[in-house]
């Protein structure tokens, strides 16, 4: 073991002797590879649509697709508007006037829906009217009067264009569920698919809405809609298109805003550290490639930009630093004793290029966990950050020696320094001789701070919930709580049922349970979830019927009897009105049950989701269905998180755990390093708990990410206790000796790696804001367990020789 | 001075621009075609089976079989339509009066035997759906010429036979937001002046909708496309289709303007 490991130091050192010769071929040839890189970031595209959650081969996200190709977008912009009266001539001009205004400038509009256009059926004598509310427009008062009469009888009207207190009123956006890229070249070229086949239709992949149309949509109603906002007329703007949009926002402004704090918070701590202006400028310039180059990566890959991507730029950073640190600190000490710039960096690579791989890998075996996430922006987090790092690791080994050659340095003023050093030694000497003296004691107490953290663990609560991810005051947010209480529910959930005979939807009784089911699913909640509205092709249906009747309030109701009811769609189907396409296929073999739905944490969707199935299963073993919609989508995600997160944990312990002991070559006191790697972990899976934090899938990468970087400093500790106990054979000395020379490095490491984490305290989003802290906290906390666990267990284990 | 050179130079551009305007707008040629479309002889009396085949993206069929007849009366249309297939909506009856004068509203009445009942349906626009096919009302009816400014764009051949492609664009919103089209392409056949193709651009939805005539026959001496097939599309994908098929076409069957009334249409077949 200690012979190969003597090898690969060897070959460290003459790798960086090769580049410091080769440095100008070196330098060239690196910037040639990462030009060709960096060209494709550009082309870097953002997503952060609830469906990018899923993986686009999850069954979840499949079903989805299939719901949205039949029957469109189920996600719609709300726009809630509180008059002082809502029928009232200059109001609904007002509103005539704004959906007018929306309808011609909001780009990509499938449908858009107000009191203004609404569907009103009725029949007077013989004739069947099928025509908008306002479709003639109000001008006395008793017009007036009737147009609300007619507007608060209509069941469908109710939560959904006008609240049922009658002080909201709504327009409903319906955006296209494909992309308008790709359009027809040559328009002639349609003719070409059916001239000679009748059947199939192209099979060519259609893209769905982008994030980028998405925003565009948000960005016209925003901007109409402020026209109107006023005092006297509150406006409120909801709906997951939006609150996607937003989160948008707030991701780009965090993530610009962190870049710069990262940048500026980790070059103040290098130059405290080095005292040089190179010392910061080395490690800066090669991480900042490294960073570039992972984007570029996620651009060639065709991955885009996601929520939980934020956290990389600044993550990149902070560990990648550190590999230069590392190398660096030994440099310049080595560089003070020799005066030579050759010797010292062979000597610095050959020392700490082992360690700096070794701890490169378990970082990135730690994020590789992620890489076989259902959540799919987690798992490409594994993969583009572990690759990310082994990037940063290759770009210092080689561009650290060849810059080193070609830049003059100057003295440092080791003035300063030595008074640093001093300080530093001063207390990491008290540690050393606390944790060597103390050891059972030590032990004991930090024993039962983690039984304290593990209770902590049960009380854990899992959750997805991007709207709480806002903050509180913002706009979105707040629009989207109100428009849940007012108008019972912004978000939607589908149910599908599927007969697979051609007109199977024309049987009373099969219709009769579909409308049963959508009254008593609105009867069901859990805590904040509730189903605040059902409709279906019932709706149209009884709306029919009732108009048929001379507009009687009983005739609100299913005909039972089936040509009746066939003939009542084809009716319809010939009124002037398409919106028979929203509820059922074309075949009338298939029907939608939508139910409204308020935007709440994913975990609560779980049970109501799970005791419709088992209504569905008990009340429709005769029809196929399926549960989908957004919402579905929230659930599932919130499902992945969870089995994710087993996953990956289970993969980073068992790999960091393999790694450990090859690297030590000692199974025993391999798995006992486990215990100070473990620990912090542990720890803050607990303040996870004891402060009720949510454990969505930000906090959840947290004891990854931390795992991977908590080994490093374990890594540091045993690599060079293992090489002064050999040397010594006295357990005591060999510790005092590791703090002093690697135990600094530990220190410099862990505070720019944590700083680095709790500079996203500041972001406006609110998982961020947790993520960071937590991370940060665990660094700390892993620091504390090397410095006081990790030698007490060394003490313990290993017998003084003589 | 300078302000008596801004008043000439404001005559001058209203003087030339005004007629130049008009005359860009249209193009002789293509509105000369369009009328020979427009005279042609499109039969009267005339009496055929309908078979309409809806397709949606999922390959699946519906079929609706009716019987229509149909008469000229002036320069309006009237029709009247029975339906033989499916089971349950047989019987229903269909009962249209077309009118030539924009400003009239069409009337349209349905008897459903279910209920013993014949209903009037009250629609003002031509954009919607034809009985759930991807053709709309608009389509049905002939196009009012002068609503509409046409540009001939190029010659083209469509089986083998020469054709015209002429872009015809509405001229006003209110003719849009009745046709729901917001401009089309329109391909003539040379020899007997019939549209045998077109592409039409919805106005909501980004939908483009392609019209093809499929089987095209003399009867009586009466061109006829007996064979229609019709896909709306976004982008390059096919959302659905439909294939409408004519059986059994005769004219100047002798068709009495009674039997186009609620009452006859209430008796069935």
């Amino acid at each position: 073991m200690n012979n190969i490991r003597n090898r690969i130091e060897y070959q460290f050192a003459a790798f960086a002797r090769k580049i410091y010769h080769h440095r100008i071929k070196t330098i060239f040839l690196m910037l040639i590879a990462i030009g060709a890189l960096l060209s494709q970031l550009p082309t870097i595209e953002i997503d952060t649509s609830t469906e990018a959650f899923l993986h686009k081969t999850d069954p979840a996200l499949l079903t989805y697709n299939d719901f949205r190709d039949q029957f469109g977008r189920d996600e719609v912009v709300i726009v809630a508007l509180k008059p002082k009266q809502v029928f009232d001539v200059n109001f609904l001009k007002t509103l005539a006037q704004l959906h007018t205004e929306l309808e011609e400038n909001v780009p990509y509009i499938d449908d858009i829906t107000s009191l203004v256009n609404a569907r009103n059926t009725r029949g007077e004598e013989d004739l069947l009217i099928v025509e908008d509310l306002l479709e003639n427009w109000p001008e006395t008062e008793d017009q007036i009067q009737a147009t609300k009469q007619r507007a608060l009888s209509n069941p469908m009207y109710e939560n959904m264009l006008i609240s049922k207190d009658g002080t909201f009123t709504t327009i409903i956006i319906q955006t296209q569920s494909h992309s308008s890229m790709g359009v027809e070249d040559d328009i002639m070229d349609g003719f070409e698919d059916f001239e000679d086949t009748i059947e199939a239709p192209a099979d060519t992949e259609r893209k769905y809405l982008t994030d980028q149309e998405n925003t565009q949509v948000i960005l016209a109603v925003e901007k109409i809609v402020k026209k109107y906002r006023s005092g006297d007329l509150p406006i409120y703007l909801a709906g997951s298109p939006a609150v996607v949009h937003f989160l948008k926002q707030a991701m780009m402004s965090d993530m610009q805003k962190f870049m710069l704090l990262a940048v500026l918070t980790v070059s103040i701590l290098l130059y405290i550290m080095f005292r040089r202006i190179t010392g910061v400028i080395l490690p800066m310039v090669i991480v900042i490639l490294s960073l570039l180059s992972t984007i570029s990566l996620m651009a060639i890959s065709g991955v885009p930009i996601k929520v939980p991507t934020e956290i990389l730029p600044s993550f990149i950073l902070a560990v990648g630093v550190g590999s230069s640190v590392h190398i660096l600190a030994i440099f310049f000490h080595h560089l003070r004793k020799t005066k030579s710039k050759e010797e010292s960096i062979v000597y610095a690579l050959g020392h700490s290029g082992l360690a700096v791989l070794m701890t490169n890998l378990t970082t990135a075996a730690g994020l590789m966990s992620f890489s076989n996430a259902d959540v799919a922006p987690v798992a490409e987090i594994g993969i583009f950050a572990g690759a990310g790092i082994i990037l940063a690791f290759i770009y210092t080994i080689v561009l650290l020696p060849a810059l080193i050659a070609v830049i003059p340095l100057s003295d440092s003023k080791t003035e300063v320094l030595r008074k640093n050093n001093r300080i530093m030694d001063n207390v990491l000497e008290s540690i050393g001789r606390f944790s060597t003296t103390h050891p059972k004691k030590i032990l004991f107490i930090s024993f039962c701070i983690i039984a304290i953290a593990f209770a902590g663990t049960l009380s854990i609560e899992f959750s997805h919930y991007p709207l709480k991810w806002l903050p509180e005051t913002s706009e979105i947010r707040v629009a989207t709580e109100k428009i849940d209480k007012e108008l019972n529910g912004s978000m939607s959930m589908e149910i599908l049922f599927k007969t697979d005979r051609e007109n199977g939807l024309y049987e009373p009784e099969l219709l009769n349970r579909i409308e049963s089911a959508g009254d008593d699913f609105e009867k069901m909640s859990f805590k904040e979830m509730f189903i605040g509205k059902s409709w279906s092709v019932t709706t149209i249906l009884k709306e029919i019927n009732q108009a048929l009747n001379g507009n009687n309030a009983n005739a609100y109701t299913i005909p039972q009897n089936k040509p009746l009811v066939a003939q009542e769609f084809l009716l319809f189907e010939n009124s002037g009105s398409d919106d028979l396409e929203d509820f059922v296929d074309s075949q009338f073999s298939m029907a939608r049950l939508t139910l409204k739905v308020p935007f709440v944490d994913g975990i609560l969707y779980d049970p109501i989701e799970e005791e419709i199935t088992a209504y569905l299963n008990k009340n429709f073993h005769d029809v196929d269905f399926q549960i989908t919609g957004l919402v579905a989508l929230l659930a599932k995600t919130f499902n992945n998180t969870i089995t994710s997160m087993a996953e990956s944990y289970l993969i980073a312990v068992a790999i960091i755990t393999l790694m450990m002991i090859i690297l030590i070559g000692r199974i025993r006191i391999g798995l006992l390093s486990m215990i100070p790697n473990l620990a912090p972990i542990i720890l803050m899976l607990g303040v996870i708990g004891w402060f009720g934090f949510p454990m969505d899938l930000f906090t959840m990468m947290v004891a990854s990410i931390a795992i991977g970087l908590a080994v490093d400093d374990t890594i540091h500790f045993m690599h060079n206790f293992r090489r002064y106990y050999e040397q010594s054979g006295d357990p005591e000395k060999a510790v005092f000796e590791t703090l002093h020379s690697t135990g600094r490095a530990m220190l410099v490491t862990s505070v720019v790696l944590s700083v680095g984490f709790f500079i996203y305290m500041f972001a406006s989003m609110q998982n961020i804001v947790r993520f960071g802290f937590l991370t940060g906290f665990t660094i700390l906390m892993a620091l504390a367990s090397d410095y006081f666990i990790a030698p007490a267990l060394m003490v313990l284990v290993n017998k003084k020789r003589a | 001075m300078k302000g008596v050179y801004r008043f000439i130079g404001i005559i001058l551009l209203v003087t030339f621009l005004v007629p130049m305007s008009s005359a860009m707008a249209d193009d002789e040629k293509a509105r000369e075609i369009m009328q020979k479309v427009d005279d042609r002889n499109d039969g009267d009396n005339q009496t055929s089976d309908m078979i309409m085949t809806l397709i949606d993206k999922h390959d699946k069929q519906r079929i609706r079989k009716l019987s229509v007849f149909a008469k000229d009366k002036g320069e309006d249309t009237l029709r009247l339509m029975f339906f033989l297939h499916p089971a349950d909506v047989k019987d229903t009856s269909f009962l249209t009066w077309d009118y030539d004068d924009p400003d009239k509203d069409d009337d349209q009445w349905l008897y459903l035997p279910a209920l013993r009942k014949t209903k009037r349906i009250a629609s003002s626009d031509k954009s919607d759906s034809f009985m759930g096919s991807d053709l709309n009302y608009s389509d049905m009816t002939s196009r009012t010429l002068e609503n509409y400014d046409f540009f001939l764009k190029k010659e083209i051949k469509v089986r083998g036979k020469d054709a015209w492609v002429i872009e015809s664009v509405p001229r006003s919103k209110e003719i849009i937001d009745e046709t729901g089209y917001t401009k089309s392409l329109i391909i003539v056949q040379k020899d007997i002046y019939f549209v045998i193709r077109a592409v039409n651009w919805e106005k909501t939805g980004g939908y483009i909708k392609y019209m093809d005539v499929v089987t095209l026959e003399a009867i009586d001496g009466i061109w006829v496309g007996t064979e229609m097939h019709v896909a709306k599309k976004k982008g390059k994908q096919t959302v659905h289709k439909t294939i409408l098929e004519f059986k059994n076409v005769k004219y100047n069957q002798g068709l009495e303007e009674n039997l186009f009334t609620v009452r006859r249409m209430e008796k069935g077949l």
